[in-house]
Order: structure tokens, then sequence, then C-alpha cells
């Protein structure tokens, strides 16, 4: 039970473990999705911030160097409309260039040739689409003009030209600088470098595509691929949803941003993402398996102290009752349940046994008068014929606590012939003192018609096994005297042999070959001997509760002690009712107290004829 | 008493030790009830058994009875106790002893 009990709790217990688990898990997993997606809008926005920052930088430093740049060339125009001469002076520009801070200046005239420079005197302004473009100014006296900036030679420096329709006379001033501020700033609006400035959590990055191409990213090797190389369609990405992609090798939570032309893609590494996921997990786990553990050990604990050990201390109290010690008291008293349990165990057991107490005593009872009937079934008159001197005769039964089956009989079939039986039924108990009847009766009436022993006993064998469903049997001796001549018969079914003294001479196991015991077998046939007693010659009959009788060392009493015995010199010439009480009393004194087990049955049978009264 | 037995086929081999009186007599009964179905020779071995009461004998005469119709009983190794205790109840005679 205790196993069982903890076998369910271990079950439950894990199955809560498993159910928290896998319900941190999940939580724990969204958490961790949506907050990536939030870290990648917010990374998105800064992205777009930043993209839209920087187009707001580029706009007022281009205004401002516009009008740096106009003003620079007005400037120009003054000092030219102030003083002409100037123009013919050589080394003029070069030193304008040094005092405006600009790259080149040139002046133009109404056929749109350069006719002042440091570095192209002579140019024809309409050989070249770039410089033509200045040329829609002349004559128009309020034109001024700046153009685009553009790269530039051989290392593509940005480079940016002004001009001002000239105040003295029909032409251009114009003037040619590297608009550094200006580029640094075009440098920086560049979207192709805004993905360099973005790294999203540890491994996270944005990509920036255009028709589908990446145009910006961290990892140059992506550069100019198709976004459709990795699987991903341009539907998917004006979806605006989150999508999972593998880039490299590398899976991503990717989530796109649309800022056209451009689309901002923000993508982590899933690994990175499920980072703290796992660190939550891992302590959760940890700390579930100490939290669930205690608990385990301490529903356990409790159950055990408060159920299973009361359970278990009743149950080794009912089994000592069932084995039946209805001494055995219950006696838990953990709590009022088992109090209650306990005393009504204890008062069942008890009543119990007074029911059991009253039937035994019942029992006992019927028993004793069942020995008392059975017992007053046997002659116990001594002398029993008084009036016959031709023998002596005496038997005694000392019954065993329990019922046996032990029995001797000796009745007069007519004035010259005494029977005598000497019988043991097997077994004990009611059943036996019922067939010893059956057997005695039986016995008796077949002698009192006159058949021989050998056919009384052949007859009752035959009876006996009639019926016999318990199988008991009988173990008999039968004699009969013919007292006028001392010619004794008998017949031996299975019984101790008697002791026989002869002759005033020792005695000695009488000289038979014993028959098959009776109710074994309802075949057998009996076999009678005949020997003559003369006046004196003593029968010494018993039963096997004299022979098997035990001391409390478990020897028996055996054969050649109870021959040596009758043969010792105090006891052998003992009258049949002083021989019986002698050899009760050695066997008392050999039993020492040792409870006796059988009956024990003695008859003994002294011939006097007529020579000795 | 121990009892202790070895089943070939439908020959039974029983060997018993100790004392097959009152007490022990009922273990030998519903062994022997159980397991003489289909069995038609019957062997005790007595070389160990030191002592046999009238309970015991009862037992002995079913199983001989039981024996005599579905097949042969013997018993081995009977001692001379035994061997007087079958010699004064006449079981030598019903009892094949070897």
């Amino acid at each position: 039970m205790r196993k069982t009990f903890q076998k369910w709790l271990l079950l439950f217990v894990a199955g809560a473990f498993f159910l928290t688990l896998c319900l941190s898990f999940y939580l724990q997993t969204r958490e961790a999705n949506s907050n990536s997606i939030d870290l990648i809008d917010l990374k998105l926005d800064d992205a777009v911030k930043q993209i839209k920052l920087n187009t707001r930088n580029v706009e007022a430093i281009r205004i401002m160097t516009e009008s740096e740049a106009l003003a620079k060339a007005r400037a120009l125009a003054e000092i030219i409309l102030n003083n002409p001469d100037v123009l013919k002076e050589k080394g003029w520009p070069g030193r304008m260039e040094k005092i405006l801070d600009v790259d080149e200046v040139h002046i133009i005239n109404k056929d749109g040739i350069i006719v002042a420079s440091s570095s192209a005197t002579g140019y024809d302004m309409r050989s070249n689409a770039q410089s033509k473009e200045f040329l829609a100014g002349l004559g128009n006296p309020d034109f001024e003009y700046v153009q685009e900036a553009q790269p530039r030679g051989m290392d593509q420096e940005i480079f940016q030209y002004t001009g001002v329709s000239r105040l003295d006379e029909t032409g251009i001033v114009q003037i040619g600088y590297y608009p550094t501020r200006l580029a640094n700033a075009m440098s920086l609006a560049d979207i192709e470098n805004l993905a360099d400035g973005f790294r999203i959590g540890n491994h996270g990055s944005i990509l920036i595509t255009k028709s589908g191409i990446i145009v910006s990213s961290i990892d140059e090797k992506l550069l100019g691929l198709r976004m459709d190389s990795f699987g991903i369609q341009s539907g998917t990405l004006n979806k605006k949803e989150p999508f999972y992609a593998t880039i490299e090798g590398v899976k991503y939570l990717c989530k796109p941003k649309i800022f056209s032309p451009y689309v901002l893609i923000g993508i982590l590494p899933v690994d990175e993402m499920y980072v703290s996921r796992n660190e939550m997990i891992r302590s959760i786990v940890f700390s579930n398996t100490i939290l669930f553990g205690i608990v385990f050990l301490l529903v356990s604990f409790l159950v055990d102290r408060v159920v299973i050990s009361g359970i278990f201390h009743v149950n080794r109290s009912l089994e000592k009752i069932t084995e039946g010690n209805l001494d055995e008291r219950v006696d838990v008293r953990s709590n009022p349940e088992f109090v209650s349990l306990s005393d009504g165990i204890n008062s069942t057991v008890s009543a119990l046994k007074d029911a059991i107490a009253e039937a035994a005593a019942r029992i006992d009872k019927e028993l004793e008068f069942a020995r008392e009937i059975q017992l007053s079934s046997l002659p116990t008159l001594f002398p029993p014929f008084p009036d016959r001197t031709e023998f002596d005769i005496f038997a005694a039964i000392f019954t065993a606590k329990e019922v046996g089956g032990d029995f001797y009989d000796f009745f007069m079939i007519d004035e010259d012939h005494l029977t005598i039986v000497i019988a043991d039924v097997s077994g004990k108990g009611i059943p036996a003192a019922l067939f010893m009847m059956t057997s005695k009766t039986m016995i008796q009436n077949l002698a009192e018609s006159g058949r021989s022993p050998a056919e009384i006993f052949t007859d009752a064998n035959r009876h006996l096994c009639e019926n016999n469903e318990a199988e008991m049997f009988v173990t008999a001796f039968l004699g009969i005297l013919e007292i006028s001549t001392g010619k004794f018969t008998y017949v031996n079914a299975g019984h101790n042999k008697p002791l026989f003294r002869q002759s005033l001479k020792a005695y000695d196991w009488i000289q038979t070959k014993p028959g098959f015991i009776l109710a074994g077998l309802d075949t057998t046939q009996y076999k009678q001997t005949e020997i003559i007693l003369h006046p004196g010659d003593q029968l010494f009959f018993y039963t096997d509760g004299i022979t098997e009788a035990m001391n409390q060392s478990g020897a028996l009493f055996g054969n050649d002690h109870l021959k040596d015995f009758l043969n010792s010199p105090e006891v052998i010439n003992y009258n049949p009712a002083d021989l019986i009480h002698v050899v009760k009393e050695e066997i008392d004194i050999f039993a020492n107290d040792a409870p006796q087990a059988d009956d024990i049955t003695m008859l003994a049978l002294q011939y006097k004829g007529h020579g000795i009264s | 008493m121990e009892i202790h037995e070895m089943k070939e086929g439908n020959k039974l081999s029983i060997t018993l030790s100790g004392r097959l009186d009152t007490i022990t007599a009922p273990d030998l009964e519903n062994k022997l009830n159980s397991s003489l179905d289909n069995i038609n020779e019957l062997i005790f071995d007595f070389s160990a058994l030191s002592y046999l009461s009238s309970a015991g004998l009862r037992v002995l005469l079913s199983a001989q009875k039981r024996m005599n119709r579905q097949g042969s009983l013997v018993i081995h190794g009977v001692n001379e106790t035994i061997m007087e205790i079958f010699e004064a109840t006449g079981f030598t005679d019903i009892l094949k002893i070897e």
C-alpha cells in the first residue's frame, strides 16, 4: 500500500511538474517571440527615423551650401562690376579662388566661352552637357543656378558648380568647389550605408532591400543578393508580418517594414531570441525540481504518518487476529478515524472471542457428555462377576483430553464362555467415538450370536467397511475363554500383541501373526489361534496409548519398557487390578507431566481355573 | 515432517522425513488428493521416516485403496520400527514393501 501510494503520488507530482514546465515553456516562448518582434520593430523605427533625419540634414546643408555658394558668386560678380580690369590681371582667378575658398573660378562671356580661369581659359561651355546647363542663363540678369553636386574625376569626389549672371556685361560667373559637408551629409544619408549602424541584439541586424535586392547589410556578402534566393517572396515582405527565414544557414525571425522605395527587414537569429527563454526554463526546471521534490517528500511523509502507518499497524494486528490471536488489540490513535477503527475492531474481536469461548464451552460440555456416554457403555463395576472364582478380570481406561476411540469390553456369552475385547479406533473426536460405539456394539452382537472369534471379526469387518466414508479403522483383539477348559481362542486385527505370563514364567508377547485392521478392506479373512491357559496364567492387554506415551523430551515409553516393567520382581505377581494401577503409575512417572496424547486402556485377565480360589 | 515429491509422467515418488502422525497426516492426505490423478505408479520412500501413527496408517490405507483401482503402490526404505508397526497392524498383508 505504501508503495502504491508513493507510486501514484510520484506520478501526480511528476505530472504537475511536467504540466507546469509545458505551460512555462509555452508562455516563455510566446513572451520571447513578442519581445523579439518588439525589439525588431523598435530598431526598424529607429532606422526609419534615422533615414528621415539624414534626409532633413542633407536638405539643410544643401540650402546652406547653396546660399553660401550663391553669395560667393554674387560677390565675385560685384567685384568684376566694380573693377572690370581685374579680368585682365594675370593670376586673378587663382587669387579669387583662395579669397573665396573655392576650387575653381570661371568667368564666361556672352558667347559661352570662359574668359578668365585659373585652369580652363578658352573652354567652350557648350562642349559638355554639364557645363552647357549654365548657358540657359545667358542674357537673364537674374540668373542664378546651383547645379546638383556630382562625382568627378578618378576618385569620384563630389563636386559642385554654382553660377550667377555677370553684372558688368552679359555672361556668367561660375564657381566650382568640393561641398565637403554636403558630401559628408549625403554620404551619411546614403541608405546603402545605413545598415552598418544598426544591430539587433548581438547577432541580429537590418537588411535594406530595394525591388527585392539587398542594398544594405552589415554582412557585405549579402549585398546585391535577391531576397527570393532565400525563399522570401515580395508578397511576404509586403505583408508586414513577422516570418522565419534561413539566411546563410542561420534561422532568423524576420520582420519587414516598408519605407518606400525600400523595404527594411529586421532579422534576429532564432537561437538568440530564445536565449533568455532557455535561461528562464532552466531556472524553472531547477526551482520546480526542488519545489516538487519537497512537496512529494512532505506529502508522502505526512500521509505515511497520518494514514499508511496506521493502516499498516491495523493490518498487522488483523493478521495476528486472523492467525488466531484473539488477545491482540488494535491501538492506533494517531487521529479520530483510526481511534474509531481501532475501537471498532477491538470490540468486534472481543465479541468474537466471547462467542468463541461460549461455543467452545458448549462444545466442551457436549464432548464431556459424549465422553461420559461413551465411557458409561464400558463395564466399570469390579468385580464384574462376583460369583465367578475361575478368573479375575480388571480393566481401566485413562482418557486423554481429547475424545478418543479406545475401548475395552468383556461379557459372558454363556455360563462357560467369557469374551474379552480391547480395541483402538483410529483418529480422535466425535467421529472416533461414534465409530467406537458402532464397533463395540457390533462385536458384542456378533459374539453373543455364538460365532467364533474369526467369524466375529470377519463379519464385523465386512459391516464396518460399509458406509465407512471417513475411512476410519479399528485395531482390535478379541478372545473367548472357555472357562471350564482354559481354552483361549483369540483373533487379532492389527492390535498390539498382549503380554502373556504362562506357567508362572516371565511375561512375553503372545505368539500370533496379526490380521489386518478392522474396517480397512472388506475382503479380509481373519484367522483365530487357540491356546490353553493354566491356572495362574495371566494376560495383559493394552492399547498403544501405553507404548506410545511420551515424555517431555519426546521419547516413547516403548514395548520393551512395558515388558521389563511387568517382569520386574515387585510387579510380576500382581493381580489384574494392582497390575493396572502400577503400570499407570509407571507411565505417569515416565511422562513426567508431559500431556497425555492418547487414551490409555488396559485389561488384565488371570485364569484361575478350578484350582485357585 | 517434510514431503518431497517427484513426478515423472504417470509415476509419482514421494519421500517422507520426520513423523507421520495425527498432526502431519492431513498434509500428506491433501498432497495425495491433489497429486494422484492419472498416477499409476506411486512410490513411497520411508528411509527418513522416524514414526508412523494410526493417523498415518489411515492415509496409507486410503492411498493403497486408491492405487488398487488405478495402479500400484510400493514402499521403499521401511526401517525396523515402522516395519514392526506394519506387522503389528497387519498392514504387511496389504502393502507392497520392498
